[in-house]
């Protein structure tokens, strides 16, 4: 029988990790989609779901994504662990299905998702309860990066200076990123954790152009520099021409790439 | 008598206030300075007015020369696009405000000057571009000194302040003589050498946020390396009020160069 589970959480404590850690170590087919959640006050929602989403099907290319009209659940394997992430800064009044917000219920009955359990980072023990901060007050902002490749150096430079405070108080970063030869980066930061993660996609995209796969940089903090930072991105991005100059002597070097899912 | 070599100033008038004040308090009158007056920083007039109102000896820094002859290094200056575009910014921003007179003044810069067997230059005896960074390789370290006829090489650029001793040296030669087969093998052995880089004035970039310049006593050889406080905020809101970019304040404050050192430090600009 499937197993459908919604896993909510604030942001930056490990949901997207620990639903890749739970879908590695599930032997059968696995589905996830990420739900926007509710406004809550003081507290931007983060309406850009493809970092998460992207980064989930480069590790896991066979992933199905649960909004997908053609997926009936009824008709998948038995087997099938499906995951729906949710951003949820507070604790709900009632754990489990029964404090499940009538909002995110109807959201859910659109979807045609029926959650067998819920489970909240902060008050769940299966889950970790490290790194889980107490969110009153948070913006957010969403760049979105699809098409830009970025000169390796300066996105490090860039990151260096949004992590370490350059435009605001940064609590949470993080971003999928392109460069020149392929490949690409999820990039992740959150305050409580020491040194940011980069980890590479396993897709290496051909050197022929600008890849065509989701890139975004979303940041949650407060007092956030939007200016500064879409400013700094414009100074970091490749321009057609810089990046034609970079992938020219690769085309002859690289292997023949498989293509992206 | 103990002199006092400053480098790198980049228009920050409050460390280079601050620097000349800790100077004159120990009864220094004399001052070297190894250029880079302007560049990034709010007040590129203001730091030439008072390094020429000093009549403070001073050769030229890369940025000077690129305020003079308009941007000459290439791309292999910066280590990231981002570093060259907001170089590039600073660059223009300055060479908009900079007076014809101080323009003036920063082409009559020499390339270096010499006090008996001292050399003050920027970067190294060949070029303001060259970084002498405190690991560079024994031998290139010394022929950059030897060569230039020096017994201490007094440089900046890098920001970084060392002194580095350079001892053991030797040249080996093999000499083969007119219609002999045999070669004959010749050693000479080279005398201490020196190179004393002063930090940087106005870009701090040793860990802290202080201004760094050096003491060096003549009669006994002793280098001292200084370290001085001064008003960072006062440059940061200038860098604000002036306009230039507010992550130049960020960057400041922290102690960070503005633009990182290239990746290939050692390369020197052709062009």
């Amino acid at each position: 029988m499937s197993k459908i589970c919604l896993i909510s959480g604030p942001p930056g404590c490990g949901k997207t990790t620990w639903i890749l850690n739970a879908m590695r170590n599930h032997k059968g087919a696995c589905g996830y989609f990420r739900l926007p959640g509710l406004p809550e006050e003081g507290i931007e929602v983060t309406k850009d779901n493809s970092i998460d989403l992207t980064w989930l099907i480069d590790q896991l290319p066979q992933l199905r994504h649960l909004s997908d009209p053609n997926l009936k659940l009824t008709s998948q394997p038995n087997d099938l662990l499906a995951l729906i992430e949710m951003s949820q800064c507070h604790l709900p009044k009632e754990l489990g299905l029964n404090g499940l917000d009538q909002r995110i219920k109807a959201q859910l009955k659109k979807l045609n998702l029926h959650p067998d359990r819920i489970l909240h980072f902060g008050a769940d023990s299966e889950l970790p309860a490290h790194d889980t901060l107490k969110f009153n007050q948070l913006e957010t902002l969403t760049f979105h990066l699809r098409d830009s490749v970025w000169d390796p150096n300066s996105l490090s430079s860039f990151w260096f200076e949004l992590v370490n405070g350059a435009y605001g108080d940064v609590y949470r970063a993080k971003a999928l990123m392109n460069l020149p030869d392929g490949r690409a980066y999820f990039c992740n930061w959150m305050m409580t954790q020491e040194g940011s993660q980069f980890l590479p996609l396993q897709y290496v995209a051909p050197p022929t152009g600008r890849p065509k796969r989701g890139s975004a940089l979303v940041v949650q903090g407060k007092a956030l520099d939007a200016v500064g930072m879409q400013t700094t991105i414009d100074d970091c991005v490749l321009s057609d021409e810089v990046l034609e100059m970079q992938q020219a002597p690769l085309r002859n070097q690289q292997p023949v790439h498989s293509q992206f899912n | 008598m103990a002199h006092a070599v400053i480098s790198c100033l980049h228009a920050n008038l409050a460390a280079v206030e601050a620097v000349l004040d800790d100077i004159d308090r120990q009864g220094i009158d004399t001052i070297s300075c190894l250029g880079d007056l302007v560049g990034y920083g709010p007040q590129p007039n203001e730091v030439v007015d008072l390094i020429r109102h000093r009549q403070i000896a001073t050769c030229q820094g890369c940025w000077d020369e690129d305020i003079i002859d308009g941007l000459n290094a290439c791309e292999c200056s910066y280590p990231s696009q981002l570093a060259e575009r907001r170089g590039h910014l600073a660059h223009h921003w300055t060479a908009d405000r900079i007076t014809e007179e101080n323009r003036s003044f920063l082409a009559s810069l020499p390339m270096s000057f010499r006090k008996d067997q001292l050399l003050f230059v920027h970067g190294s005896p060949n070029s303001q571009h060259e970084y002498l960074l405190p690991d560079m390789n024994a031998f290139a370290a010394l022929e950059r000194v030897d060569t230039a006829g020096a017994e201490t090489l007094f440089c900046g650029h890098t920001h970084q302040p060392y002194v580095r001793e350079l001892t053991g040296g030797s040249i080996q030669v093999k000499v083969q003589r007119n219609n002999k087969e045999e070669f004959e093998e010749q050693e000479q052995r080279l005398p201490v050498r020196r190179i004393v880089n002063a930090g940087s004035v106005g870009e701090p970039r040793h860990g802290n946020t202080k201004a760094t310049y050096v003491i060096h006593d003549d009669q006994s050889g002793v280098v001292t390396i200084r370290e001085v406080e001064y008003d960072v905020a006062k440059t940061c809101q200038a860098i604000l009020d002036v306009g230039l970019p507010e992550v130049f304040a960020w960057r400041l404050s922290h102690g960070f160069e503005y633009a990182e050192r290239a990746e290939d430090a050692s390369h020197v600009c052709e062009r």
